[in-house]
């Protein structure tokens, strides 16, 4: 296949020295630089083009942001920072929970680097559509290791604080490591905030590996900034009777993509992907996720969510795959999604793809307006219009809102949604 | 002057007509019963006096407590003092019972020129109705009719009624499918409205509602007209000879 390879000042800014061991680097380093950056045409790429990182000739940060603070402060019970001010870790607290353990990527052994760059499921280095792992991979200095020790119940949250674009067209390719002892609980927060004006883009991994009986909550924020770019992709990895329950809210960004990898590889073990999006402006949000049951007795739960409005796009792909010896599989997927104007656009694709034969599993999508006769049903209570909209798009939302785990944060991103809509230029729905 | 007064409506839904010339007036303080057969069109009705969206009025007209009511949006309608009581209520989880029942009231004080009810005030009105409609507190928190049984739904249905306190109140089958325990709470809420200034329509299909709610008059809808109305005996009589008589006499 005819590829470019990486555009110029991307394969020019490729570091001597990667945080990841010589070996996987070198090969990473190698494959990138053939394969470039994923384009339309790659299957799971289809809806998302990378133009505006591939003209953005970004750079790597030169160092700064050891004063740069989150505009936002989320309710949170005294929660462990992990800051990262564009991709560069601002090291390590010093008030540890017992049972945790936190340590710099680039000061980590061998061994523990050689887990941050092995996901499970692993990646191929020569398959198009991985190539921003691989990417970071060739490309990743920063990052940090959290290592949660066997049956440590962590009550305070974990909270990685992405804080992007302190210097203009910075890019960063940070990788994170989180490791679940068994029986072990802790909560991670990826707080996502733009502090510049200027376009950025972050390029981010988080491989995560969950021993039997642990549970994970991981928690995404992606808050209003409208110049930021970032590709994510977190990976899963869950043994017997383990728990990885993710909830991914999207509010704001230019261009987001998260990908989630889980892979509910023990008996007994469950998944929950939760997820939000609600782009505006030109805001794109993409979600893809894949979920892998390989192992029998295993269930999965997925819920998302979009509501679009102004020239907005959502895009949700949700993949299960069952594997051949995976029985009695239960596994649920929906994607409802709300389009509330002319200009804004969703696609919304499950895509199953089944070996076992004792499986439960159904998937829905559904894709529309405010309901019009709920509409009816508020104005016959003397609700206005306007308002009878309001309260539909915010309930539409507060579905998926009210299974977050922490009631402060429920709250919070209540008022925050209510707060965007209240902002929004009405009127909506012109058939209303 | 009549709370309400409907002369020679006819209303089409997509190009059909359903509502084929409609004459009814109704007086504050009275209670009247709507009967007639499925599909006769009384769900139609109610929604023309909603103002619902898809109806389209094409003679005739209403005129509600004075206003053109023909003019009015939905929402007008309501705050003027008209309430919808619905065969099927609709559900909305994400929108909380207790979060519209005030925005409604407020609404309502807003056109009235008054504040905003206080917080404390209104809980204990609103707890009050709830424990009278023999519902539980819990169902405030819950989304507006969400998962709610079909008697749920109906008492939930009462009880914005009671809130709101509408001029007019009309109520679609807010008796089908209900058993005689609900159907004697949501009678007691109905009779709890009657009274001087307010009028009530019952739309049903059964007698039984009318021994609990005594109407002062039964009107039988049949095919999109009015073809019989009566006192309360009428009822009884559709109750023992079903509507094939009543029919031949109309015609
Ligand atoms: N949205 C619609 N589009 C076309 N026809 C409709 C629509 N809604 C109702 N109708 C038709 O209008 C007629 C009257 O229906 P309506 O629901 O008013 O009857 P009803 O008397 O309330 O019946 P029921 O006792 O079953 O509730 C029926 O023939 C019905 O099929
Ligand atoms: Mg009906």
């Amino acid at each position: 296949m005819n590829r470019t390879g990486l555009p110029d000042w991307l394969s020019d800014a490729l570091p001597e020295r990667a945080a990841a061991p010589t070996e996987i680097a070198e090969a990473a380093r190698h494959q990138v630089e053939t394969i470039g950056l994923p384009g339309l045409r790659d299957e799971e790429w289809r809806w998302t083009n990378l133009r505006a990182i591939q003209r953005g000739r970004f750079h790597a940060p030169s160092g700064v942001g050891a004063d740069v603070e989150p505009s936002t402060r989320l309710p949170l019970d005294n929660p462990l920072r992990l800051r990262f001010v564009d991709g560069a870790f601002q090291g390590v607290p010093d008030d540890l929970p017992e049972g945790v353990a936190i340590t710099a990527l680039a000061d980590a052994d061998e061994a523990t680097r050689a887990a941050a760059f092995s996901p499970k499921p692993a990646p191929s280095v020569e398959n198009p559509n991985d190539a921003l792992v691989t990417l970071n991979t060739a490309m990743a200095r920063e990052g940090v290791v959290v290592d949660v020790a066997a049956n440590a119940i962590v009550e305070r949250p974990i909270v990685i604080e992405w804080l992007d674009g302190a210097t203009e067209s910075t890019m960063s390719h940070p990788r994170v490591l989180i490791r679940l002892g068994e029986s072990a609980s802790a909560t991670l927060i990826e707080h996502v905030e733009t502090v510049g004006e200027k376009p950025a883009w972050r390029n981010s991994v988080i491989v995560s590996s969950i021993a039997a009986n642990a549970a994970l909550t991981h928690i995404a924020l992606g808050l209003d900034g409208e110049s930021r770019l970032s590709t994510t992709r977190t990976f899963a990895a869950l043994e017997r009777d383990a728990r990885y329950h993710s909830h991914n809210v999207q509010l704001g960004g230019r261009m987001i993509r998260r990908e989630y990898d889980v892979h509910v590889g023990g008996t007994g073990a469950h998944t929950d992907l939760i997820g939000l999006m609600m782009p505006h402006g030109k805001q794109l949000l993409d979600t893809h996720t894949r979920i892998t049951h390989a192992a029998a007795d295993t269930t999965s739960n997925e819920h998302y969510r979009t509501i679009a409005d102004d020239a907005g796009r959502g895009v949700f792909k949700g993949r299960i795959l069952i594997e051949q010896d995976a029985q009695r599989i239960e596994a649920y997927q929906s994607s409802n999604n709300l389009i509330l104007s002319d200009d804004a656009e969703i696609d919304a694709k499950p895509e199953l793809e089944i070996y076992a034969d004792d499986v439960s599993c159904s998937h829905g999508a559904t894709i529309g307006r405010l309901d019009q006769e709920a509409l009816f049903y508020l104005r016959t209570r003397g609700i206005a219009l306007d308002e009878a909209r309001g309260l539909l798009i915010a309930g539409f939302a507060q579905e998926v809102i009210d299974e977050l785990p922490i009631p402060a944060l429920r709250d919070w991103l209540t008022t925050r949604v209510e707060q965007r809509l209240n902002d929004r230029s009405l009127p909506v729905d012109s058939d209303a | 002057m009549a709370l309400l007064e409907i002369k020679n409506l006819h209303a089409e839904i997509d190009g059909s007509e359903i509502l084929k010339g409609i004459d009814l007036t109704v007086n504050a303080g009275e209670v009247h019963a709507i009967m007639g057969p499925n599909g006769s069109g009384k769900s139609t009705l109610c929604h023309v006096l909603g103002g619902r969206d898809g109806y389209e009025v094409t003679q005739g007209t209403i005129t509600f407590d004075g206003h053109d009511l023909l003019e009015m949006e939905t929402e007008e309608r309501a705050i003027a003092g008209m309430l919808l009581g619905f065969q099927h209520p609709v559900e909305i989880p994400g929108v909380k019972n207790i979060y519209l029942l005030k925005e409604a009231l407020n609404a309502k004080r807003e056109a009235q020129g008054l504040e905003e009810i206080d917080t404390f005030t209104f809980m204990k009105q609103v707890r009050e109705l709830v424990a009278s409609m023999d519902m539980d507190d819990a169902f405030l928190h819950r989304g507006v009719n969400a998962g709610f049984s079909g008697g749920e739904k109906k008492r939930n249905e009462i009880l914005q009624m009671l809130l709101l306190e509408p001029k007019l109140a009309l109520l679609d089958e807010t008796d089908s499918g209900l058993d005689i325990d609900a159907l004697k709470v949501v009678s007691d809420g109905i009779n709890r409205m009657r009274g001087e200034a307010r009028g009530i329509i019952l739309v049903t299909h059964y007698q039984r509602l009318l021994n609990y709610v005594e109407p002062d008059m039964v009107h039988v809808l049949y095919k999109g007209k009015i073809i019989k109305s009566g006192d309360k005996t009428l009822a009884h009589r559709l109750e023992a000879e079903g509507y094939q008589e009543i029919l031949q006499e109309a015609s």
